[in-house]
């Protein structure tokens, strides 16, 4: 059974890896697949909050948005490589992830997630309000795409030659944007069994235990935030550069409310769960994007259906869909004690 | 000009505070920031007009649109809210936007996503002509309905909480859930008549800026429903007169706001209201301080 579900892992990562390289590759299919993997990248984010600490942010997309315009403007004043726009992009979201969070987080539930929410509404107001700096409601269009510069390497090599790559069309995002994820799950997965990881779940499960066992939960509450929103902060920038224009209605509420039903149909504090999660909402909703027209009803109307998926995980599976153990707790000599001698008892 | 912005500002703000008695009083005895309230708000608009157009008379229109969203609120309760008062309130607030959300695009495959005007043939014809002149500021009669409607709704909301039983066992809900139902308190049907109660007001808010305004439109809960529950906040939740001033006060900053500061930040007097206050005094103007249960 385990082996089965192993290899049709790897099964599923061969063919992912070789899709654009088909004959039969489908340009909206691969767009389509692109922004599975920005949403993986959000929702693997966003799960650090909800998920691990148990605190509700409604404000996600703001620090997405943030993400996109810094890699925006950035581009589009200053020419800057991409690969120098990542680390800038992600701190300057980290950095108005701790500004928010410093003073917000000693606020805990429901008051945390309505500052979160307003915020990422001034941020979207400031958006589309600031026309000196993002030409407002217009947005920014003409972002460079991605290039890859690697004359230096020739010229180390000693070839005389211009080793440059320029992103044109789905393909290299395509694989870049699979390396983005790879990455960032790779990291969640290690800090969700880290000390980090640990004090995160045990501040969502009980703050006041955690902190009478000399858990910091306002220093690992600030972590928590400046990680997260350097995460969606990242997402914003690829996705600056990869639809090469943005404007004040990508980032609206709604999206930071589809990035939370992906985590919650997942399975809060799933990080498996957060991309397969990503992978059924962005297909449904494509789906019902031909789909609903068709029935003569407009296509944002698909919101309906989230809105509904949503009541009826909360009705029947409080905590998501699937929810997880963490790796470590599984491996440990109690645990699999006790598995093996449920499962004895239940042979015998 | 400052004498006719305040004007205006306080019919905004009479509006943000019939809403926003919603939102307290249902987070006073549930502890649950209802989001689909602003639908609430919204569908009364929209539940008139359709009853209008059926050919009833305005004030019987506007009196059914009441009770049935009072009845979508009850219902709403039941169905989304009540299996989860034992669950995380993470379940229940995201529960809460998933209804919010869903009403909106229900709202919008039956009535159309683009805006309607309010039928003008079923409002008396002097609604729109000025009542009061003084020197430059003029109140129209649809204002002056407005202060009347609101100003009754909420004497007579007062009366109800601070006079009648249910309003004693609400109160008696909101200090402890527990020794309430101990008392003899059939809790679920407070909470109901809470719902009604509040969704009433807050469909009746959304007829009369839908009069006001001559305009609805399917989205028109989310913003109102925002700046309202940023009142309820000023006020500090759980208090109903809090919810009643809060609306006023934040009405009239909105209206000054937009005249003196800056006109685009309209709407983010409210988020920025609605921040400062969760920051530094969270237990607002009125309410007593809170204390989160865990």
């Amino acid at each position: 059974m385990r082996g089965a579900a192993h290899t049709l892992k790897y099964l599923l990562l061969a063919a992912a890896l070789a899709y654009p390289l088909l004959p039969f590759r489908d340009v909206y299919v691969l767009h389509v697949l692109v922004l599975i993997m920005v949403y993986m990248v959000l929702a693997m984010g966003l799960n650090i909050l909800p998920g691990f600490c148990g605190l509700l942010d409604l404000g996600f997309v703001g620090f997405y948005g943030i993400g996109a315009y810094t890699a925006g403007l950035l581009t589009i004043h200053y020419n800057m490589s991409f690969w120098l726009i990542v680390p800038l992009a992600v701190l300057n979201g980290a950095l108005f992830g701790v500004l928010l969070g410093a003073p917000t987080l000693r606020l805990v539930g429901d008051y945390f997630a309505i500052v979160t929410f307003g915020f990422s509404e001034l941020v979207v107001l400031f958006l589309t309000n600031e026309i000196w700096l993002t030409r407002g409601p217009l947005g920014i269009p003409g972002i460079a795409p991605i290039s890859l510069d690697v004359t230096w390497l020739a010229t180390l090599l000693g070839v005389d030659e211009r080793w440059r790559y320029a992103f044109r069309g789905e393909v290299p995002y395509y694989y870049l944007a699979m390396v983005m994820v790879a990455l960032v799950f790779l990291v969640m997965t290690r800090v969700e069994d880290s000390r980090l990881g640990r004090a995160w779940l045990a501040i969502r499960e009980d703050p006041m235990a955690a902190a009478s066992c000399g858990v910091n939960l306002f220093a690992y509450k600030v972590i928590a935030f400046a990680v997260s929103t350097g995460i969606g902060a990242l997402a914003g920038a690829f996705l600056a550069r990869w639809t090469l224009f943005i404007s004040p209605d990508m980032f609206k509420f709604w999206e930071s409310f589809l990035v939370l039903c992906m985590v919650v149909l997942g399975g809060l504090g799933n990080i498996r769960g957060a991309l397969v999660g990503s992978a059924i909402l962005i297909a449904l909703g494509e789906v019902l994007r031909v789909a609903l027209p068709k029935l003569g009803l407009p296509a944002e109307t698909r919101f309906l259906a989230y809105g509904l998926i949503m009541v009826v995980i909360m009705r029947f599976r409080p905590h998501g869909l699937f929810t997880q153990v963490a790796e470590s707790t599984m491996q440990s000599g109690l645990i699999k004690d006790l598995r093996a001698r449920i499962a004895a008892r239940r042979t015998a | 000009m400052l004498e006719q912005q305040l004007v205006n500002g306080f019919t905004l703000g009479l509006i943000y505070a019939l809403i926003a008695v919603g939102y307290t009083m249902v987070y006073g005895v549930i502890e649950l920031i209802n989001f689909a309230h602003g639908e609430i708000y919204m569908l009364g608009a929209f539940l008139t007009l359709s009853f209008i157009s059926m050919g009833l008379p305005l004030p019987l229109a506007v009196l059914l649109a009441m009770l049935a969203a009072a009845a979508i609120g009850v219902l709403l309760d039941i169905i989304a809210y009540r299996p989860l008062r034992e669950a995380p309130r993470l379940a229940a607030l995201i529960t809460a936007i998933g209804m919010s959300i869903f009403l909106q695009n229900l709202a919008m495959i039956i009535w159309g996503s683009r805006p309607l005007p309010f039928p003008k043939q079923a409002l008396p014809a002097f609604f729109s002509e000025p009542a009061l002149t003084f020197s430059d500021v003029t109140i129209s009669w649809m204002q002056v309905i407005i202060y009347a409607v609101a100003l009754l709704l909420m004497v007579g909301l007062n009366l109800i909480i601070t006079r009648t039983r249910v309003g004693t066992a609400m109160r008696a809900l909101a200090q402890n859930q527990t020794a309430a139902a101990l008392m003899g308190i059939n809790v679920n049907r407070v909470i109901s008549f809470t719902f009604a109660l509040g969704s009433a007001m807050g469909a009746m808010a959304g007829i009369m800026v839908s009069m006001y305004y001559n305009t609805m439109y399917p989205t028109m809960g989310y913003l109102a429903g925002v700046k309202a529950f940023a009142a309820a906040v000023l006020g500090g939740i759980g208090s109903v007169p809090g919810a009643m001033l809060g609306g006023v006060v934040l009405g009239i900053a909105e209206t000054l706001g937009a005249g003196y500061v800056s006109s685009p930040y309209r709407d983010g007097v409210a988020y920025a209201v609605m921040i400062l206050v969760i920051i530094f005094r969270p237990s607002g103007l009125l309410g007593r301080a809170v204390t989160e249960k865990a």
